[in-house]
């Protein structure tokens, strides 16, 4: 390990040591410097690796800066920027208190970004469960709500099955290959016989846990709907974007899909199908929409069996998925004043009452529909373009027709907020000026990427292909 | 102007207004005429462009046949392209789409009292998503105005509409969605085949019609498209979410769906289905021609039992656009001419008719059949345009509908004369309700006093400038057919 090395990876030190430092300055001078800290490291950590090349490093770090963790690093960043600018608000007006929030959130960011840039098994295994764990304590912060801590300790449960799931099937892959460096044990693997098969097996049974893919999916509703709603917001966008990365770093290097297009043809029919009836029913808006997170995450898988064009597919997603989710629970969690917002019907006339928000979730609940011009139909289109191309038609069929049916649930809220008069007609209190700062980058950005889809598919394109 | 960006502008202006609206967002008395402004702007324009157009010397690069044509590259990866044509097709459908938001902006000018900005704004949204249809080449952008107008539309039914309007709007958007999203798989579909089987990987409509795709999934492909433009035809028996948008909607609504968003689905025929699968629409055509006489002789049926005025016409609508299918499905010259015509006409006449049933709904706060009776001694210039327009929706000769029907038929005599001779009944059933709506309408006598007002000037003028149209068309639609001659020869490969 060099000087130079470290330097290259100073964004995953920057998240690292910025989250121990918004913890101990907590402890000296409680205060309000977590966020701003949070918000400026966040900052710098996207713009380090956005201006440093990507290069080889030693390979005892079992990192690799390549273009594709570049990338996905400053995405978390991004991500994590924009939660904890949503949280900080929320949680004054909520009674949460503490360094841990931002310092928890930074040390998940963290966690993401290790995963994307692992260039070893364990490596990849470590940043899966820094980021997990950093959720399990967030979505357990609302110390008031029985809710919150009791879906805090689902997550933990069902989390802790998928990370020996996870940890067995790289003991076993390493077993049967004799390494641990991804590339070379994946690709070995091929050659690995029953031992890999199964390793591969479990490996893709705890990531189904990661990504809520159906039948795997159980803790999803109860865990978005716990969690505080900024946490939430982080959860879907970056723990989802993480796990898209994952799949991404191992599936390429197997070339052919092979054994693993039956598992991953099942998960996501179940994933789509399952996902979109179940969101039908929901009467709670965060239930409703972590259902039909299983059911994105269905179209995912989709794309990743898929393979080729579909990886670039998924990677499209990964972003497309992240913004659609930030806007969505993101001007929920601007709309919740001291208490948090529960059932769609809560939102009649918000339209009207609180228009920002009201404008940011139509806007997100139409992508998030895939109706254009908005990034989520372009990464359907992505998806279903090749879904098509790589023969999968029955699934894609499946797929459009289990989208059509999701516009209902999705509708449900825009009628709520448009259509359906007000229990009070007074307008509301305005976006705080961070929120609205946040919101209003993500609808941009997600009217801008339906309507000019193309820079961002060259450049998973080229992230993929390096 | 370069005539290279009058497309653009057609497109895009209406969606500019949209912007021009924020900053009057809480002053409707200031919205309302702005928008109007735009909207009269945008007529200007498409007038402009019906007059001098034909004369054009055709664009370079374009297809034969059209005078307008714009291209540029979109999302290059997937062959992509913002291509934007006109042809005399589209053409008379942007000339229709311009006038109509005018006509469905007056006739809302004082019924829209809440919301009136909202009101004009997701208008304006709707005339550049139709306009955007009416003028795409590229089957990608095409879907994507396609769906973009589906939005306004689900809120002025929505937010607006009466009766069960949530129900009627989800109801509408889930239909149409669920047959446009079919149709992009096989969207996607034409451009996998048609690349493999070329080498040239595009969704553009002129390159992909060039070599037609003959492979065992064409069928399914033309079926999936076929979906999508019979959904919002709507031909039985997917025909079902317009009489309920119809009724719950707005005036301004019933008027834009019926004399604009049904055309969408005959034009999308016309321009993506059949030149894309010729030899598979051939095959489907008897499967047309009996869903098309279905639902003319069912909805006429049907539209007889109405007590509803405003479902009466919007059942009447069925029926008239079951003729536009048959026109089409019989891809003759004379009664495709026939069928492009008649979407026209049906939409001067429908627009016209949804006015007057509004307008009526304003004063009287019903639009039950038996809520009225003797209006010609009260209403008398309302009862003369009532009067006209039912008599030009049932085909009197003289005016639009019959000249429309006329080619149609014959068109389709020719080719078919067993198709042809049970449709004629659909030109007498019509008459049938119509007289029957008429007559309890006007003349009876007065089954209840009811003290209305007759028309306004506003009213009145809007009314009459449609009734000019009519009754020119119906006249003299030698000029319409004119516009109409090339592009229809190219398609059907026949000279007319």
């Amino acid at each position: 390990m060099t000087i130079a090395d470290l330097w290259t990876i100073m964004p995953l030190l920057l998240l690292a040591c910025g989250s121990v430092l918004v913890l101990i300055l907590g402890a000296i001078v409680p205060g309000r410097y977590g966020t701003a800290i949070g918000v400026a490291v966040c900052a710098g950590a996207a713009l380090w690796a956005l201006q440093t090349p990507p290069r080889p490093l030693a390979p005892t770090l079992g990192v690799a800066f390549t273009p594709f963790a570049r990338s996905f690093l400053v995405l978390f960043a991004v991500t994590a920027l924009l939660s904890l600018l949503l949280a900080h608000d929320h949680a004054d007006r909520q009674g949460l208190e503490g360094e841990e929030y931002p310092a928890t959130i930074l040390f998940g960011a963290f966690g993401m970004g290790v995963v994307a840039s692992a260039a070893n098994f364990l490596t990849l295994f470590l940043g899966l469960e820094a980021l997990t764990f950093a959720f399990y304590i967030l979505v357990a912060y609302d110390r008031n709500r029985p809710a919150s801590g009791e879906a805090g300790l689902k997550y933990l449960l069902m989390g802790a099955v998928s990370a020996a799931f996870v940890a067995f099937g790289i003991a076993l892959l390493y077993g049967a290959t004799g390494s641990l460096e991804i590339g070379r044990a994946v690709a070995a693997s091929a050659a690995g016989g029953g031992i890999a098969l199964a390793g591969w097996g479990l490996l893709l049974a705890g990531l189904a846990f990661k990504v809520s893919l159906a039948p795997a999916h159980l803790w999803t509703p109860d865990v978005y709907q716990g969690g505080p709603t900024p946490v939430t917001a982080f959860l879907a966008a970056g723990s989802k974007g993480a796990a898209i990365a994952l799949f991404l770093l191992i599936l390429p290097p197997l070339g052919e899909i092979g054994p693993l297009r039956a598992p991953l043809w099942g998960l996501a029919l179940l994933s789509m199908a399952v996902g979109n009836l179940a969101a039908l029913l929901q009467p709670n808006v965060k239930r409703m929409l972590a259902y039909s997170s299983v059911a994105q995450m269905g179209y995912v898988a989709l794309a990743l069996l898929s393979g080729g064009r579909g990886y670039e597919a998924a990677a499209f997603y990964a972003v497309a998925y992240g913004v659609m989710s930030l806007a969505a629970f993101g001007a929920l969690a601007s709309l919740e004043q001291e208490r948090p917002l529960e059932q769609v019907d809560e939102l009649r006339g918000i339209g009207y009452r609180r228009p920002f928000q009201g404008v940011v979730l139509a806007v997100a609940m139409f992508a998030l529909a895939g109706i254009p011009p908005t990034v989520g139909f372009a990464g359907k289109f992505a998806i279903f373009f090749a879904a098509l191309r790589a023969g999968e038609t029955p699934l894609a069929i499946i797929g459009i027709l289990t989208a059509a049916a999701s516009a209902y649930y999705y509708l449900r809220v825009v009628v709520n907020l448009y259509m359906k008069p007000a229990e009070e007609a007074a307008p509301g209190p305005l976006p705080t000026p961070a929120e609205a700062v946040c919101l209003g980058a993500v609808t941009v950005a997600i009217l801008a990427l339906g309507v000019w889809p193309g820079p961002l598919f060259d450049l998973v394109e080229a992230i993929l292909k390096a | 102007m370069t005539s290279y960006s009058i497309l653009t502008i057609l497109i895009l202006l209406p969606l500019a207004g949209c912007f021009c609206l924020a900053p009057v967002w809480n002053r409707p008395e200031w919205a309302r005429p702005l928008a109007l402004g735009i909207a009269v702007a945008e007529l200007a324009l498409a007038g402009w462009v019906l007059v001098a157009a034909p004369g054009m010397p055709p664009a370079p690069g374009a297809a034969a046949g059209y005078f307008l044509w714009e291209d540029a590259a979109w999302i290059e990866r997937f062959g992509i392209r913002y291509l934007l044509g006109m042809d005399g097709i589209s053409l008379l459908m942007v000339a229709l789409t311009a006038f109509t938001t005018v006509v469905a902006m007056l006739v809302s000018w004082r019924g829209i009292t809440e919301r009136a900005t909202l009101h004009y704004f997701l208008i304006l949204l709707m005339e550049s998503g139709i306009m955007g249809v009416f003028l795409s080449l590229d089957l990608v952008l095409f879907y994507l105005f396609w769906e973009v107008m589906l939005i306004p539309m689900f809120f002025l039914i929505g937010i607006w509409g009466h009766g069960r309007r949530i129900y009627s709007a989800v109801k509408f958007f889930l239909y149409t969605l669920v047959g446009s999203l079919l149709m992009l798989l096989a969207i996607i579909g034409v451009y996998l085949i048609h690349g493999d089987a070329t080498g040239t990987f595009t969704f553009a409509l002129p390159l992909l019609a060039k070599s037609p795709i003959a492979h065992a999934a064409a069928p399914w492909l033309f079926g999936a498209f076929l979906l999508a433009f019979a959904i919002k035809f709507p031909l039985f028996p997917v025909h079902t979410w317009l009489p309920d948008a119809h009724t719950d909607a707005p005036t301004a609504g019933s008027v834009i769906l019926a004399a604009l968003l049904l055309k969408t689905g005959a034009y999308g025929l016309v321009r993506f289905g059949y030149p894309l699968f010729p030899e598979a629409a051939k095959g489907f055509t008897p499967l047309l021609y009996v869903l098309a006489i279905i639902g003319i002789l069912y909805a006429s049926w049907i539209a007889y039992a109405q007590e509803d005025m405003k479902r009466m016409v919007a059942y009447s609508s069925v029926g008239h656009m079951g003729f536009v299918a048959l026109g089409i499905a019989s891809w003759g010259p004379v009664a495709l001419s026939g069928s492009i015509l008649q979407m026209v006409n049906h939409g001067f006449t429908t627009a016209a008719l949804f006015a007057l049933v509004g307008m009526l709904d304003e004063r009287a706060h019903t639009r039950e059949v038996s809520a009225f009776g003797g209006l010609w001694g009260t209403m008398p210039a309302f009862s003369f345009f009532f009067l006209f327009f039912a008599m030009a929706s049932a085909g009197l000769p003289g005016l639009n509908n019959f000249v429309g029907e006329f080619l149609i038929l014959v068109g389709v005599f020719r080719i078919t004369p067993a198709a042809g001779a049970i449709a004629f009944l659909g030109i007498v059933l019509p008459l049938i309700y119509t007289v029957r709506l008429v007559q309890e309408v006007l003349f009876q006598t007065e089954r209840r006093p009811l003290r209305l007002p007759d028309l306004t000037l506003r009213e009145g003028a809007v009314l009459a400038v449609l009734a000019v149209i009519d009754l020119y068309i119906g006249v003299h639609p030698k000029p319409l057919l004119d516009i109409l001659k090339v592009p229809v020869a190219l398609l059907t490969g026949v000279a007319p």
